[in-house]
């Protein structure tokens, strides 16, 4: 079979051989050396099921009826019979359509031509392994089905008798025949916990069969019986499920999309501003924790869901980065955050919106909790799941693939992609939607459909670097980031930057659309954000006239500055506010003094500010009264007195600290005392004594005990023997010891200890069991215990 | 790209250019379901909100006509999360109803079986509700009406009230139009409060309230138990009535802390409603007194929270509130939208002024610097002295009276919250020349009438008000407000206090209207809050120094 295979992939020409490859890429990595190489790979189950995958639903039926219509002699079909039966019921596809399905599948080498020069066709072996014994939602026929001894084939006796069968099946009860039509529509099986009456009469009429215990099949003739109309095939979709909604103006979806764009972009600044004033700690598993997510959601005013994702993104652009600080991990904005935050709106946008189309994680998983209970964490490793692109690309691609304009609710959306292809769709609905929902928060779509600027970012993915290009100098790549086509499609629905804001008597700042960098820093400086989106509304009030203040403008500046700015009149309360902030502002001067110098006699603080020999002392006159010096108290009242004043020093509290002059002294000793003789002992007490005595005992013990281990025991324990001798060696040593324990002798122990150093030590053993030795220490007088597995030697002691 | 003249924010206010070329088609589109928060001189703002777009599914707009408006006026993008979001909020109005069953009386109907169950689930409902009669309905407590709605509409599903009205005990009232008509603004605030049943109207203070009450007394034709802030504005809405309608005297009642009248047309007190004796409110029976077809709330801003409760168990009868600040300081606004109804009008107050319908008004702060003597002692006093202590300060004297000397033969009302700051200012007008007698809540009902008459009458030149002043009194002529104190930051005296220069004046001349402050103390910041609404409203206020008012010559008008 395979060589007939391999001839029929041998004797394609080389562009249809070419065709198969690129629907097939993978039976090409690794590239196969020859054809029978390739006909081996292209009947593997992972390459069929691979294939099969990307296969439309119809197609997929198509191929279950290629399955029905072989002959079971050899094996083969032909087209025109799979056609008949695909086309056999009333309202069944047209024939060409069928055609081409089975075009499908010859064009991906899973259907072949049997004999040559004839409609005939065989069908790549390995499909039947990778695809549902239940064909079509048929059971199997009753030969393969009727095994069980106690039917005596009572069932193929039956199906083979069509008019016995039909009586039998007529006669069913309503309850009966009920399960029997949901049986024939698919799948064939069913499972039966307590037997119902309808299912034991089924099964007594030999019009069920009980395949194992509690599990019920259809014999697959009675299943064809009862798709009299329907088909052999059951009902069969031809055609995607229609699309309900009607295509919208497709700048409404674009101005919605674009819309969206700007506020998920402000969402995420806001966000990482958040984070940036007060960067959350990084969890020990990875990821944030749920309090500090929450606290950065309610700071931009979004749901946790969306602000999960947003992180996500950011994440995944690069704008959000971990760095230890001090002890603990922390999450910050990244370094490349700031050059993003003063870009254009439209590359910012960008940079996220590719950024979420390759991130290979679920960002929707976060708040739930895995199959341990825990919780799943925004920005953890748990969130990682490898077919998120993927189905983001699918998801896309299916809105690429519509009307431009045309939004579709998720499930209708969700239907079309598995008709598209079923196979990969099963168990995946959950992330298609996700991706779609994620989609419409990005503002990748507006009102459900892909958005033109959409449809740019879809491009991108589709232009993988080619062979030929394999440094990356496609015009794509080479162009700035600025002028690529996404970047300039979203900036055409942005609005542009305006350089004007419209002051108001509510002391209100609107700037009426995204404000120029030089504006917004500008009004971030003298008045609060109050409230953005596509304006922006600043408040001025006392309090941000006076961080501007503070900042170095003067009150004429601020008053240049709004009249430049405004488009409408500066109101009257406004240039009064600046005013009146500005003549306070400054009211109260700070600064730092080493000294001050007062007196009530201000012609003496004059005589003291003009006289020369205090010059050095850089006095400055803070009122008639006060002077002040950078230097200490010290040096001032050195300095005045030198030049003949007669100052007072003061406290903290202002009263005159007074000294009278006192002579120099070194610092003070201590005077020598009468001590006893040292050598003489009388301070030794009895127990003392005793105890220095003891010492000295037990040093010659151990003196005398630090004679080497014997040679064996050594060896054993220093070099590397092979297991066996190993094995010798340790029973030997178990001898040894029991008879030790038995004479109550010393012996030298040789061991691994827990650091896995080498040790050896002269114990007396006192037991042996449970895989521990017990054994006294004459030296430490302590008891001990070893392993028996780490004892590698043992030698009586002399 | 288009150019429309609004601007959608993503917190959900509304940005309009007022200089558009399509501002005012905006906001007609706009207005049935935003509310209208702030309107300056260039740019009004105006919110969503879900009780908004509740009021606009219950006007019968659905979302796709306000997402429709959204996109079509909007300069920029509008984010397509909040088109979701307001989608997803109208929808959820209108999934219960408030029925009246034939054979149950009052029932709770789901039209979305899941909302139901929620809903009859939630503890917050617990005691409200009655029996579940089938799948869709519950039955509900005749009492419970109002709560059930207020508690629904703070659960987030808004039950559509089905049950309708009592008619009340018939009354024949009409208006009569004789020499003058109905403005415009208020026959459209009468229909929209007509076609909704209940509701809240927001008209500037001046602009005739009291007439688009009278005409939806008309419109009853009903008796109409009339709640009001005293007994002096009860005088006055009797006085409007008299003249304005059919009504005579013997259909007119008070009830009050001096006369406990009960007629087909009643003025009640909140101050004797409130009235708390042993535990008990001894007053209520007035709600059953008679059959009242209509409810009418006058300054509904300062409705009282017993009120709200005794409201609860109105919610059969047709209410009608008033206002010309929907501002509360406690921020009740909720309740009073749930209790008394939505807002069914309103307009801004330039817009009034525009029509020539309100007086304009010129706005001034004048700031006066303390002598050094009194800065210290403000800087020493304590901290809850501080704001009485700039308040009432002396130095406010010599720019009173020079305030009104500026004013030539204009009539002048001093207002106030401080009555020994009042007296001492009397005294002082006295010695200067100028008689101005002090009118407070210890000066009796009969003298209160004999000085407004004669103020009204022109023999009085200026009059010194307490707290009095906030509510209203009607004092068309004067032209003139000087407040020298009020309480703390408070925004709706601030617009009161404005509202009673407002009065259209004979010869379309400006009203004046000044705030005295200290300057560098509380007073001043407090003076900043205050003026936030009426700012936001479209005044602008000019500040002056003291010394400008003193060292000017006074001139003539």
């Amino acid at each position: 079979m395979s060589i007939e295979f391999a001839d029929h992939l041998r004797a394609l020409s080389d562009d249809t051989l070419g065709a198969l490859l690129r629907l097939r890429p993978d039976l090409i990595t690794p590239v196969p050396t020859d054809l029978t190489v390739l006909a081996a790979r292209a009947q593997t189950r992972v390459s069929v099921a691979r294939t099969l995958d990307t296969l439309d639903r119809f197609t997929l039926e198509i191929l279950d009826a290629v399955r029905l219509t072989r002959s079971p002699s050899d094996g083969t079909t032909s087209a025109a019979a799979v056609v008949a039966m695909a086309c056999a019921p009333v309202g069944g596809p047209e024939p060409a359509r069928v055609t081409e399905a089975l075009q499908r599948l010859r064009d991906r080498a899973l259907l072949y031509p049997a004999r040559p020069g004839e409609d005939s066709l065989r069908l790549v072996a390995t499909v039947d392994e990778v695809c549902s014994p239940y064909l079509a939602g048929l059971g199997r026929p009753a030969v393969e089905l009727d095994t069980a001894a106690e039917l005596q084939g009572a069932v193929i006796a039956l199906v083979n008798d069509p008019a016995r069968l039909r009586r039998t099946l007529l006669a069913a009860p309503p309850a009966a025949r009920a399960v029997l039509d949901r049986l024939a529509e698919g799948p064939p099986v069913g499972t039966t916990v307590n037997r119902t009456e309808p299912v034991t009469w089924l099964l007594e009429h030999h019009l069920l069969v009980e395949t194992t215990e509690g599990a019920v099949e259809l014999p697959r003739e009675l299943g064809l019986l009862l798709r009299r109309d329907a088909g052999p095939l059951g009902p069969l979709h031809p055609l995607p499920p229609a699309i309900g909604a009607g295509p919208r103006a497709v700048t409404t979806v674009d101005r919605a999309g674009a819309g969206q764009a700007m506020t998920a972009v402000r969402h995420t600044e806001d966000l990482l501003e958040a984070l940036g004033e007060e960067p959350p700690t990084v969890l020990r598993g990875g990821g944030m924790g749920v309090l500090p997510l929450r606290r950065l959601a309610k700071a931009a005013g979004i749901t946790e869901q969306l602000a999960g994702l947003l992180l996500e993104t950011a994440y995944a652009a690069g704008l959000l980065g971990e760095v230890e600080l001090g002890s603990e991990t922390v999450f910050l904005p990244a370094a490349g955050y700031d050059d993003w935050r003063v870009a254009p709106l439209a590359q910012r946008w960008a940079r996220l919106a590719e950024a979420w189309l390759a991130m290979p994680r679920q960002p929707a998983l976060a708040g739930q909790r895995d199959l341990k209970d825990k919780p799943l964490t925004v920005l953890s490793p748990q969130l990682e799941r490898a077919g998120t692109p993927a189905a983001r690309r699918a998801v896309l691609a299916a809105l690429g693939a519509l009307v431009p304009g045309t939004g579709p609710d998720a499930d209708e959306l969700l239907e079309w992609l598995r008709w598209q292809a079923p196979r990969r769709m099963r168990g995946r609905e959950e992330l298609h939607r996700e991706a779609l929902s994620e989609a419409a928060d990005l503002g990748v779509t507006g009102l459900g459909a892909l958005t033109g600027y959409g449809r740019e970012l879809v491009a991108l993915t589709e232009s993988v670097p080619s062979d030929e290009d394999p440094l990356g100098q496609r015009p794509e790549a080479v162009l700035p980031r600025e002028q690529t086509p996404l970047v300039l499609a979203l900036a055409e629905l942005l609005p542009p930057p305006v350089d004007h804001v419209l002051v108001q008597a509510d002391l209100t700042v609107v700037v009426p659309g995204p404000p120029e960098p030089a504006l917004a820093a500008e009004l971030d400086l003298v008045a609060e954000h109050e409230s953005g989106g596509g304006a922006s509304v600043y408040r001025v009030t006392a309090a941000s006239l006076r961080r501007a203040l503070d900042a170095g403008y003067a009150a004429p500046d601020l008053h240049a500055l709004f009249a430049l700015r405004s488009k409408t009149t500066v109101p009257q309360a406004l240039t009064y506010l600046v005013d009146d902030v500005s003549r306070t502002h400054g009211g109260l001067r700070t600064g730092s003094a080493g000294a001050y110098l007062r007196s009530d006699d201000e012609g003496l603080v004059s005589a003291a500010l003009a006289d020369r020999r205090l010059s050095g002392l850089q006095l400055r006159r803070l009122a008639p009264t006060v002077l002040i010096t950078p230097f200490t108290s010290g040096r001032l009242l050195t300095a005045l007195r030198d030049a003949g004043y007669a100052p007072v020093p003061e406290d903290a509290t202002g009263a005159a600290v007074l000294t009278k002059p006192r002579a120099r002294r070194a610092a003070a000793r201590t005077p020598l005392q009468a001590q006893p003789d040292a050598l003489d002992a009388p301070g030794l007490t009895e127990p003392r004594l005793l105890g220095i005595v003891e010492e000295i005992r037990r040093g010659d013990a151990r003196a005398r005990a630090a004679r080497r281990a014997p040679d064996a025991v050594r060896a054993a324990a220093g070099q590397p023997m092979s297991s066996l001798t190993a094995v010798q060696a340790h029973s030997h040593a178990l001898a040894v010891l029991q008879q030790a324990v038995r004479d109550k002798a010393k012996v030298w122990v040789g061991y691994v200890d827990a650091h896995g150093a080498n040790a050896s030590r002269l114990v007396r053993p006192v037991s042996i069991g449970a895989g521990y030795l017990r054994a006294e220490d004459d030296r430490t007088q302590t008891l001990h215990t070893f392993a028996l597995h780490r004892i590698t030697a043992a030698a009586p002691a002399e | 790209m288009t150019n429309g003249p609004l601007i959608v924010q993503s917190d959900k206010t509304l940005l309009l250019e007022v200089d558009h070329p399509d501002a005012t088609a905006c906001r007609m589109a706009i207005a049935p379901f935003a509310e209208l928060e702030r309107s300056p001189e260039h740019m009004h703002t105006y919110r969503l909100t879900p009780l908004g777009l509740w009021n606009a599914r219950a006007a019968g707009h659905d979302a796709e006509s306000v997402v429709d408006a959204l996109l079509r006026f909007s300069r920029y993008p509008v984010p397509h999360s909040l088109l979701v979001d307001v989608a997803e909020t109208m929808d959820r109005y209108g999934r219960l109803q408030l029925l009246n069953d034939p054979a149950h009386g009052l029932v709770l109907r789901g039209l979305d079986r899941a909302v139901l169950v929620e809903v009859a689930k939630s503890k917050k409902l617990a005691g409200m509700l009655g029996a579940q009669l089938d799948a869709d309905t519950i039955a509900v407590h005749g009492s419970e009406r109002g709560h059930l709605k207020q508690v629904l509409l703070k659960l987030g599903w808004p039950a559509e009230d089905l049950a309708g009205y009592v008619d009340g005990e018939a009354h024949p009232i009409a208006l009569r139009e004789d020499g003058w008509h109905l403005r415009s603004y208020q026959r459209e605030a009468v229909e929209h409060f007509t076609a909704g049943g209940s509701g809240v109207v927001v008209l500037p203070c001046g602009a005739g309230k009291t007439l688009v009450g009278a005409a939806a007394m008309a419109d009853v034709s009903a008796t109409t138990l009339i709640l009001v802030t005293n007994t002096v504005a009860g005088r006055q809405w009797r006085r409007e009535l008299l003249a304005r309608t059919t009504l005579t005297e013997d259909e007119i009642g008070e009830y009050s802390g001096e006369r406990k009248e009960i007629r087909p047309v009643t003025i009640a007190t909140y101050q004797v409603l409130t009235t708390r004796r042993n535990g008990t409110f001894p007053h209520l029976n007035v709600f059953d007194a008679r059959d009242w077809g209509l409810i009418v709330y006058d300054e509904v801003h300062l409705l009282p929270a017993p009120m709200f409760r005794f409201t609860a168990d109105l919610q059969a009868r047709r209410r009608l509130g008033l206002t010309a600040t929907l501002v509360r300081e406690d921020g009740k606004e909720g309740d009073v939208f749930s209790l008394i109804g939505p807002k069914r009008y309103d307009a801004p107050w330039k817009d009034i002024e525009s029509q020539g319908w309100i007086a304009p008004a010129d706005c001034t702060e004048v700031r006066v610097t303390l002598p050094d003597r009194d800065r210290l002692a403000y800087a020493a006093a304590e901290p809850e002295e501080k704001y009485k202590f700039a308040a009432t300060a002396d130095a406010k004297l010599p720019v009173i009276k020079a305030l009104i000397e500026r004013h030539g033969d204009e009539q002048v009302l001093v207002i106030g919250a401080y009555l020994e700051q009042l007296h001492d200012i009397g005294r002082f007008l006295d010695e200067e020349g100028v008689p101005a007698p002090i009118v407070h809540g210890g000066t009796t009902t009969k003298e209160r009438e004999r000085l407004f008459d004669a103020f009204r009458a022109g023999e009085l030149r200026a009059l010194i008000l307490s707290k009095v002043g906030n509510f209203s009194i009607d004092l068309p002529e004067a032209a003139v407000a000087v407040q020298v104190s009020g309480t703390f930051g408070s925004r709706q005296e601030e617009a009161q206090r404005l509202g009673r220069v407002l009065r259209p004046k004979g010869d379309g001349r400006q009203a004046h209207f000044y705030t005295v402050v200290s300057r560098d103390t509380i007073d001043t910041e407090y003076a900043a809050h205050r003026q936030r609404f009426l700012a936001e409203q479209g005044y602008a206020y000019t500040i002056v120094d003291a010394d400008d008012v003193l060292t000017e010559p006074p001139a003539a008008g």
